[in-house]
């Protein structure tokens, strides 16, 4: 059984949805991706799995989310738990990384603080005993001197060291599922491959599932077994990192890949782009929401909505054939 | 922190000798010269010309400058031309009143404000939040004379639910050990006297915390507003800790910065407030002492007043500068 069924969610902020049923698993102890560009709603998709969206006011504003779908982890349903249940799971049986390291962390409250209030919160560690264990935690993240680390501030660590102490917090409490949003989007390139190497221990280590949501398809090809590409707020595309690279179907997986820069391929040879950008509003119903952009586009792409077709490898195009 | 206090005390140094020299200019500066008022009109040259070299003013002008000095440090700030008495006696006596009534005003404003900002920004667009942000309106708008008076009318004179004048009922015995009443009768166990104390506080107490409680109300809202929006107190949910402890580490430790740079903004308003509101309620503290040392145009002790004022004002923010070192780690490791 998956460790966590997302099935058919969906969300929406007023009258504009951002997530149109969205479905997918992550196995126990398995990297899985949500890949997309800025807009396809992979973040949100994340906030609504750990219940950190803004909730919808009964008067219906005050801009909260409008979720549905069923987020199953471990057997029970997390958007049928009380604010008071999420809290107590949230930062035990699931963390999450986020994007900025530095505005993620409070300015004004000694690093040490930040990681023991996790440890005193689910683990019941105090005093000198979440001290200690903080101490290890650091360590273990790789930030060296970490007991003289304790007292310091944000602003006082570099980049890299900020995110080390955000995955500090998150694996904390050993996680059984870990969710990071871009953990690598805000660090220079070179600390950008300590970072995931230290996620990839880490996982690899304690068995614990990870999810990571990136635009990066080089970090997708370096950690992950399966790769979940969205476009518009839909899965377009599914299927085992391997299979993936080697037989990209959706036309928007194919241009992600050619838009990546290649050390193989000639010195002169331009990247090609995917023309255009996301459209505000997603329109699966009449058509294919990536048609406005596919080089590929035919009659048959707007006279409906494409459905996910496949199993193991699954994909939303008509015209899938033709590309294989 | 150390090397922070250190040059916090330093500027504290500097701007109060700034204050001496603006203090010492403005007294040089009064038209007529002591010896005029201090003589009768017929006084002979020959007399003025005495006085003055009596009084040191036929000196170099540096040389007066060190002996105002001298005096000021000493605490010597003359006599009163209207009472005839040392004019560090009668602030000695007057300075506890004012400090309790703006200590209590101080004390409701924030213990109100800052909830009730806090309140409104997390309940925003519900009635809760436009009562607050219209009520600080209305606050603000107020006159505090006025209101002063009008809380004086209302409770005391009409409804008759609160004295309307003086720090204590006639007739109550007392013992003073700090000035501040409500303070002295806990500290030496009658409770006939800080309930007494108390009740005369209330009306004026609350005259002068109508302004400062208004904009606090405002501030904080904002403050919060800004600060529930970011990254880390999302963080902060993410790790499943519980509310109280993500209001109070998380939003409110970083909301508190702009609170306590306007709180202390606020102390220096505090003062010209007491004045009007003790001339209401004859309240007996340092603000009627201006008052009348105002119409009477006694200068001796308006200058005293002036540099009580001046001083606390700038010991204050004092304290407001090293809350702000303590409260933000950055402020504290800058160079």
């Amino acid at each position: 059984m998956a460790l966590l069924e997302v099935e058919d969610l969906r969300i929406a902020f007023g009258s504009s949805t951002v997530v149109d049923g969205v479905s997918f698993h992550v196995d126990e102890s398995q990297v899985v991706s949500l890949v997309g560009e800025s807009g396809c709603g992979k973040s949100v998709t994340s906030l609504a799995i750990m219940g950190l969206l803004p909730k919808l006011r009964k008067s219906g504003r005050g801009g909260g989310a409008a979720v549905s779908g069923r987020a199953v982890f471990d057997g029970v349903d997390l958007f049928g738990l009380s604010a008071d249940q999420m809290r107590r799971r949230r930062g035990a049986d699931l963390a999450m990384v986020f994007q900025d390291p530095l505005s993620s962390l409070n300015p004004v409250v000694p690093i040490g603080r930040q990681i023991t209030e996790v440890l005193e919160r689910h683990r019941g560690l105090r005093g000198e005993a979440a001290r200690k264990e903080a101490e290890n935690l650091l360590d273990r993240v790789g930030i060296p001197d970490p007991r003289r680390r304790l007292g310091e501030y944000p602003h006082q660590l570099s980049g890299g060291m900020r995110q080390r102490v955000l995955i500090a917090i998150a694996v904390a409490c050993a996680p059984r599922l870990l969710i990071a949003d871009e953990p690598t989007t805000a660090l220079d390139v070179t600390i950008q491959a300590q970072i995931l190497e230290l996620l990839k221990d880490l996982v690899d280590a304690e068995g614990t599932a990870l999810l990571m949501i990136t635009h990066d398809l080089g970090v997708v090809a370096g950690m992950c077994n399966v790769v979940n590409v969205l476009y518009s707020g839909r899965v377009v595309e599914s299927s085992s990192a391997s299979r993936l690279f080697a037989e990209p179907t959706h036309p928007y997986t194919v241009g992600l890949l050619g838009s990546i820069p290649r050390l193989d391929l000639p010195i002169h040879e331009p990247l090609k782009p995917i023309r255009g950008s996301i459209a505000d509003v997603i329109r699966w119903g009449d058509g294919c929401a990536f048609a406005p952009r596919c080089d590929l586009v035919g009659a048959e792409c707007v006279a409906g909505e494409p459905m996910l077709k496949g199993e193991a490898h699954a994909h939303r195009c008509v015209k899938a054939e033709e590309i294989a | 922190m150390l090397r922070y206090t250190v040059k916090r005390l330093l500027q504290l140094a500097v701007a109060l000798l700034g204050l001496s020299l603006l203090l010492f200019a403005w007294f040089k500066a009064l038209p007529g010269g002591p010896e005029n008022r201090m003589l009768p009109d017929n006084a002979t040259d020959q007399q003025r010309e005495a006085l003055r070299q009596a009084l040191g003013l036929d000196e170099p002008i540096w040389s007066q400058y060190g002996e105002f000095l001298s005096r000021m440090v000493h605490l010597d700030f003359g006599t009163s031309l209207s009472s005839g008495r040392p004019i560090g006696t009668e602030l000695a006596e007057r300075l506890p009143a004012t400090i309790e009534l703006s200590m209590w005003a101080i004390v409701i404003a924030v213990g109100i404000g800052i909830p009730l900002g806090y309140l409104a920004a997390r309940r925003r667009g519900t009635w809760l939040d436009f009562g607050a942000v219209a009520g600080s309106l209305v606050g603000i708008c107020i006159p505090v004379f006025f209101l002063a008076a009008m809380l004086k009318v209302v409770f005391a004179q009409e409804l008759g639910w609160l004295p309307t004048t003086f720090r204590l009922s006639p007739g109550l015995t007392y013992t003073e050990i700090t000035g501040l009443r409500v303070l002295d009768g806990l500290l030496t166990g009658e409770f006939d006297v800080v309930w007494d104390a108390a009740r005369h506080l209330m009306l004026p107490a609350i005259a002068l915390a109508s302004i400062p409680l208004a904009v606090i109300v405002r501030i904080t809202r904002a403050s919060v507003l800004e600060v529930v929006g970011e990254d880390y107190v999302r963080t902060a949910d993410a790790k499943g800790l519980k509310q109280t402890t993500i209001r109070g580490r998380h939003i409110m430790k970083n909301a508190m910065l702009p609170i306590v740079t306007v709180i202390g903004l606020l102390l220096g308003s505090l003062f010209a407030g007491a004045v009007l509101t003790e001339s209401v309620f004859a309240f007996g503290g340092i603000g009627s002492f201006v008052y009348q040392a105002t119409t009477e145009r006694d200068y001796p002790a308006l200058m005293g007043f002036i540099l009580v004022i001046a001083v606390s004002y700038v010991v204050l923010n004092l304290i407001v500068d090293l809350s702000y070192g303590f409260l933000d780690p950055r402020v504290r490791v800058r160079k």
